[in-house]
């Protein structure tokens, strides 16, 4: 007689499916249509693709771009993230929180109020937006909370009584060197892998600003051409790309992944007469990256006439948009919990490989995948309909509420579980009598994170939404070139808005230290 | 053959062996103390017999039935009839007392109104009736104890594990808690396997105590 299966294996092996078929299957198709002509197999678009004389130079820049972003993002982002974390910064809540908007809001956001500036000053600087410049400074405001906010997360974690050892022997900055950096640096490598990698995939920012990218070369292959075998072709760099980067950082963190008996408490710098100049210096930074470029998008916004027309052009869209992410943010966090209570009880490495694997690879290759499988007669109720778009969000997002779920779930000790266990309940009880009343708010935080995820989404909503039903963010960018400034100034609050709602939630439940 | 049979049971997690070739034979009804130093495999012991862990080597059984064999747990947690206190209590902060105790016994699928007797029962013999619609965090250290051991036995197992639920209470507690667990014992007539590192401890709870020095018995006495 065979041994009964469990419940619990049941449902991780249906979250893994759900997995694949989101994310695996069109990746796989990818790769399968990138080797086949005329139904044999060939490496004919890989000859054309290498051949052509703008592959290399476009790969170059996507990989020149990818590390200039990663290096302002690391170069300001870390010491910024310690300071918010470690320092008595006075704002230093206000200023991380300011920081993070720019990655809440689709990443043109930034570039659009940047060309509202420059529109106004003239053809010089004009020059300077459009090009490599403008793309850098436009991604480093967009991907720089992801390095302040992870390395912020790692070095607060490290226990205090580590750094109070390393204090009896040496000054702040060498235990800063020899002790916090070193412990945090799983996260902040982490960072910087996923700050590169989502730069290699950016579509929207550099065909705004003009800067020939390989995301671009398959986009327009995909949409212009309608041409999937070379689309395919050159999504498959990026894709190996991803893989390859994901790989290397899993690597490096194998036997670094320390974890820390919290004491609950932070050990704090004094910054002492320090103190104006370093919240003045972010204050600059904030202006720079946030304030300055936002305000100057949204001036034309509040217009009674460009309101009007904004919402009788995309009203239903904003609908849309709210409806499709609540849709799959609801799935992202069942999804993400489920797997994170798996990962807890052991499965951790392979299903973290796979999940952060799907959130690297842009959403242009793993949209060209989704098409490209789904686009058939039998699956079109799939393929016409919004599911195709929760799919591809599902694939993308998952890896956050898996690890937002992980780390809520590492907070409740495990006995909780175990005492539940040897009182008799079975895998399912356990699941809704203790461990889910007990992580509410790291669901709720993961539902808020993939809700503003999905929202701020852009190539996804942009190759996978049926015709006729898309999402707000695609549709901005539909109507950017030849709809009125002020009625994109319009959208563009109102998405911000939808956005900013979720963070100033999110801002209130997780507390900002400790 | 004894009620409790562990038969050269190994456990390692890493590098790091926990149990080493560990025998130990245990009678029904004994209370047992495990006693040694930290680190020596003490707690391991325990969460092998609750089939918390899987041993790698060797055999437990229970009452005549396998429920572990090298690398394999037969018997899952659930079905081996004993009750545990672990050392942080593992009190579930967001339920009562009275929810707390009522957990398993709903889960064992106990009548309402027979659970909620067995749980009024349960809270008199430990002094807490008064309590059963407080929350963890409301209840004093000794409370809480007293709490976790009831949960414990409400579903009225055949063993108790306990891993130095003590351990953080001042003298006179611990001598006012382990009287009433030998009240308790001798009333419920559950095998009693206690782990501590406290020497006063073991001497006020056991009728055997045995010595456990890396993952080994080094000495038993009564």
């Amino acid at each position: 007689m065979g041994r009964p299966v469990k419940a619990e294996t049941v449902v991780l092996w249906l979250c893994v499916a759900l997995v694949a078929i989101a994310g695996l299957a069109p990746v796989a198709a990818i790769a399968v249509e990138s080797f086949r002509h005329n139904g044999h197999f060939s490496l004919n678009y890989y000859r054309e693709l290498i051949s052509a004389a703008r592959f290399w130079p476009l790969l170059g820049n996507s990989i020149r771009l990818a590390l200039a972003t990663t290096a302002v993002c690391g170069l300001i982002g870390v010491p910024a993230g310690i300071l918010f974390a470690k320092s008595d910064l006075p704002l230093r809540s206000e200023f991380m929180w300011l920081l993070t908007v720019p990655f809440v809001l689709p990443s043109y956001f930034v570039a659009l109020g940047w060309a509202r500036v420059v529109a106004r000053i003239g053809q010089s600087a004009s020059d300077w937006l459009f090009g490599f410049g403008g793309c850098v400074l436009v991604l480093s405001s967009v991907f720089l909370p992801i390095i302040v906010l992870l390395t912020f997360a790692s070095s607060s974690n490290v226990d205090r009584r580590l750094e109070e050892a390393a204090r009896l022997v040496s000054g702040w900055p060498g235990v800063l060197r020899r002790v916090t950096l070193p412990l945090s640096a799983p996260g902040i490598v982490f960072s910087l892998v996923l700050v590169f990698l989502l730069t290699m995939g950016e579509l929207s920012v550099p065909s705004f600003l003009r800067y020939p990218v390989l995301p671009v070369l398959s986009f327009t292959q995909f949409t212009a051409s309608y041409n999937f075998g070379a689309a395919t072709a050159a999504a498959v760099p990026l894709a190996v790309i991803a893989f390859v980067g994901v790989l290397v950082e899993s690597v490096f963190l194998r036997d670094r992944d320390y974890r820390f008996q919290s004491t609950g408490q932070i050990l704090f710098i004094s910054l002492s007469r320090k103190r104006s100049g370093l919240a003045a210096l972010m204050a600059a930074l904030c202006f720079a990256f946030v304030i300055f470029p936002l305000s100057a998008l949204f001036a034309d916004a509040f217009s009674p006439a460009a309101m009007h027309q904004a919402m009788q052009r995309a009203g239903a869209s904003v609908v849309r948009s709210v409806m499709y992410s609540a849709v799959a943010a609801t799935i992202l966090m069942a999804l993400g919990f489920l797997l994170g209570h798996a990962m807890r009880g052991g499965q951790q490495r392979i299903l973290n490989f796979l999940t952060l694997a799907l959130f690297a690879i842009p959403g242009t290759v793993l949209s060209i995948g989704l098409v490209r499988l789904w686009n058939t007669p039998s699956t079109w109720f799939i393929y016409a309909t919004p599911a195709l778009l929760i799919l591809g969000y599902t694939a993308q997002y998952c890896a956050v509420t898996t690890r937002l779920s992980l780390a809520g779930l590492m907070l409740i000790p495990i006995s909780l579980d175990e005492a539940g266990r040897l009182s008799g309940a079975l895998w399912v009880r356990r699941l809704f009598r203790i461990s889910i009343p007990l992580s509410a708010r790291t669901l709720a935080c993961a539902w808020l994170a993939a809700y503003i995820l999905c929202l701020r989404d852009v190539p996804i909503a942009l190759m996978t939404a049926p015709p006729g039903a898309d999402p707000l963010s695609a549709r901005i960018l539909t109507l950017m070139a030849n709809g009125a400034p002020p009625m994109i100034a319009s959208l563009c609050l109102i998405m911000a808005i939808a956005s900013l709602i979720p963070l100033a939630i999110l801002a209130r439940i997780i507390p900002f230290r400790g | 053959m004894s009620y409790i049979d562990i038969d050269r049971v190994s456990k390692s997690f890493g590098e790091r062996a926990a149990i080493n070739q560990l025998s130990l034979h245990i009678e029904r009804s004994e209370r047992l103390v495990l006693f040694g130093p930290s680190g020596c495999g003490k707690t391991t012991v325990l969460r092998l017999l609750a089939g918390l862990e899987v041993p790698e080597q060797g055999s437990i059984r229970i009452d005549g039935r396998i429920v572990a064999n090298a690398g394999k747990n037969l018997v899952p947690p659930e079905k081996r009839d004993l009750g545990m206190v672990f050392q942080d209590l593992a009190l579930w902060p967001h339920m009562t007392v009275q929810q707390n105790l009522m957990f398993g016994l709903n889960a064992r699928r106990v009548q309402k109104r027979e659970a909620e007797t067995r749980v009024r029962e349960m809270l008199r013999c430990v002094g807490l009736e008064h309590r059963i619609d407080a929350k963890p965090h409301q209840l004093s250290g000794g409370e809480q104890q007293r709490v976790a051991l009831a949960r414990a036995l409400v579903s009225r197992p055949s063993i108790l594990l306990m891993d130095e639920p003590l351990s953080s209470l001042d003298d006179e507690r611990k001598r006012a808690i382990a009287s009433d667990l030998l009240g308790l014992q001798s009333q419920f007539g559950f095998t009693l396997i206690y782990v501590t590192h406290d020497r006063s401890e073991a001497e006020m709870l056991a009728s055997r105590v045995c010595q456990l020095r890396d993952g080994r018995v080094t000495n038993a006495s009564k």
